[in-house]
């Protein structure tokens, strides 16, 4: 069941949400400085206690992370990228989560109506009475977010805390974090705050800092700022996300197309026996006279 | 007491030619000729059940325009569960029919020119001379390799969407965008086969009853016509005027 406080902006194989444009909502973000993560994973626990998530067995992959990628059961996921920047060791720690995009791959691919919606404050959200476990979403993503559940059958992913954040709370991992990179605010708020430590970084020495909204994608609500903005994939993350053409060709102009084509065929047959009707109609089959033009 | 008249080793006491169908084909039998047996006619409708099946199944997950074909097998979430399944029946079938068929499918000289665009928009305007149509016309053929190359496309594609844990990223996003694209071409395809077999008198009784009357036979595939009776080519327009 989608919150009942939000308004659906755009729903999943719908041709429109149901915004009534009586208020202006805001858009929300979520704001993740990647400088300022010191690793501890407190919003992972945080993150599984609110959304009473069951603890899933951690995997050792030769760093500090707790699995591999995010899970079914596992929304919210600390990486930890061991690389080297400039000739430098560096230790990137990045926040991976749903982006909450701006123009939502998943729900694009979507076949079920209303399983994924975006609420009219922009976060994204998934219905799981309405899924139907087709897993066209993780075809749709260009984060490699959606996490196709074994036990439930259906996708599951970050929700942005949408049943704290309607009451006006902060999501659990924001609540959580002790370091303060994690804030929760307007999206207009978080990105300002982004560019004041994006200024802070470069004063202190980090020239490519910079704040990670990809328009690729119409914007993500999740604001990270990176301090290697001209190399997001180091932390893993697209340098240029877009829905992918073949699912946006698949939606559109391949589903228009098809329909009119069908309706045509439908249309051009009934028309073919209206003005042809069957060969032994009544029309004798002769050769027609040799000069005679049909 | 006379038993009733019956042919040689069945206990069929039916129509003649319809009895004779279960068994043989290409043979006349009173003034009807024997167009396809049973087993010709129980692959076609277990291809054509699964079909519409696979389609019906297929549909409300493709647009939500068809959704209330979802409700029909109870919902969208059976819907998705049965799809692949009867995709899977559906594949089987058209492979049996295909083996069964193939021999018969070749494309001759005549069925080259059949589908030349000229000449096919002729035939739909019944204007086109067939007088070196046999038993499947250029069309016919055409359809038959058509199908198998969308079913084979339909099943590795539908793998690939089934199982996405075996397959990369951009396989699926491909299979996706050509599972859907040859559904419309194939779906297209079929409408008009099943307009075309049902709109001439006798044609979709061939494939009920599998026997065809000789005007039918000889207006629609005289070479096929002249093959089963022996007749001899000409006379053509004679017998349609005194039909």
């Amino acid at each position: 069941m989608p919150i009942q406080g939000l308004e659906i902006l755009q729903s999943s194989a719908s041709l429109r949400g149901q915004p009534s444009a009586l208020r202006r909502t805001p858009w929300v973000s979520k704001y993740i400085d990647t400088s300022t993560c010191i690793g501890c994973k407190a919003c992972e626990v945080a993150c599984q206690e609110w959304n009473d998530l069951p603890s899933v067995p951690t995997q050792q992959t030769g760093t500090y992370q707790t699995l591999p990628s995010l899970h079914a059961q596992y929304w919210n996921l600390i990486r930890f990228d061991e690389t080297e920047v400039n000739g430098n060791f560096a230790l990137l720690l990045r926040k991976e989560q749903c982006m909450h995009c701006g123009d939502p791959g998943c729900l694009r691919a979507c076949p079920a109506p209303g399983a994924i919606v975006q609420y009219s404050n922009g976060i994204v959200d998934v219905n799981p009475e309405q899924c139907i476990g087709c897993r066209l979403c993780e075809t749709g993503c260009p984060f490699d977010v959606p996490r196709f559940s074994e036990q439930t059958g259906k996708m599951s992913k970050c929700t942005l805390c949408v049943d704290r954040t309607t009451l006006g709370l902060e999501p659990a991992c924001v609540k959580a974090c002790p370091t303060g990179c994690l804030h929760y605010g307007t999206k207009e708020d978080m990105l300002a705050l982004g560019e004041h430590r994006v200024a802070q970084l470069k004063a202190n020495g980090f020239a490519n800092a910079g704040v990670y909204d990809p328009k690729g994608v119409g914007g993500t609500n999740v604001v990270t700022v990176l301090k290697y903005a001209d190399k997001p994939e180091l932390y893993g993350l697209p340098a240029n996300p877009t829905v992918p053409l073949t699912v946006r060709i698949d939606k559109k102009p391949v589903r228009w197309i098809g329909l009119v084509a069908m309706a045509a065929t439908v249309v051009g047959l009934v028309g073919h026996y209206l003005r042809y009707g069957p060969r032994t109609g009544g029309r004798p089959k002769s050769p027609p006279p040799p000069e005679r033009q049909s | 007491m006379t038993a009733p008249r019956t042919l040689p080793g069945t206990e069929f006491s039916g129509d003649a030619a319809i009895s004779a169908a279960r068994t043989k084909e290409d043979i006349v039998v009173g003034d009807r000729l024997v167009r396809f047996r049973w087993r010709t006619r129980a692959l076609h409708w277990l291809v054509a059940l699964t079909f519409v099946l696979t389609l019906f199944t297929g549909l409300p997950i493709w647009t939500p325009i068809f959704g209330w074909m979802a409700y029909l097998f109870g919902g969208l979430q059976v819907v998705r569960w049965l799809h692949p399944w009867f995709g899977v029946v559906f594949s089987f079938f058209i492979l049996i029919q295909f083996i069964d068929w193939v021999g018969e499918m070749g494309m001759t000289q005549a069925d080259r020119q059949f589908i030349q665009l000229g000449n096919f928009l002729k035939y739909m305007r019944w204007e086109l001379d067939e007088e070196g149509v046999g038993k499947y016309n250029g069309g016919q053929k055409l359809l038959f390799w058509l199908s198998a190359l969308a079913a084979l496309g339909l099943l590795l594609t539908g793998i690939v969407i089934w199982f996405p844990n075996l397959f990369g990223e951009g396989l699926r996003e491909a299979s996706w965008l050509i599972h859907d694209i040859t559904f419309i071409l194939f779906t297209l395809l079929i409408m008009g086969h099943i307009y075309l077999g049902i709109v001439e008198p006798g044609t979709f009784t061939a494939m009920i009853e599998g026997t065809v009357s000789r005007d039918w036979a000889r207006l629609n595939h005289p070479a096929w016509y002249r093959e089963v009776t022996g007749a001899e080519r000409g006379g053509r327009e004679e017998d349609r005027r005194t039909r």
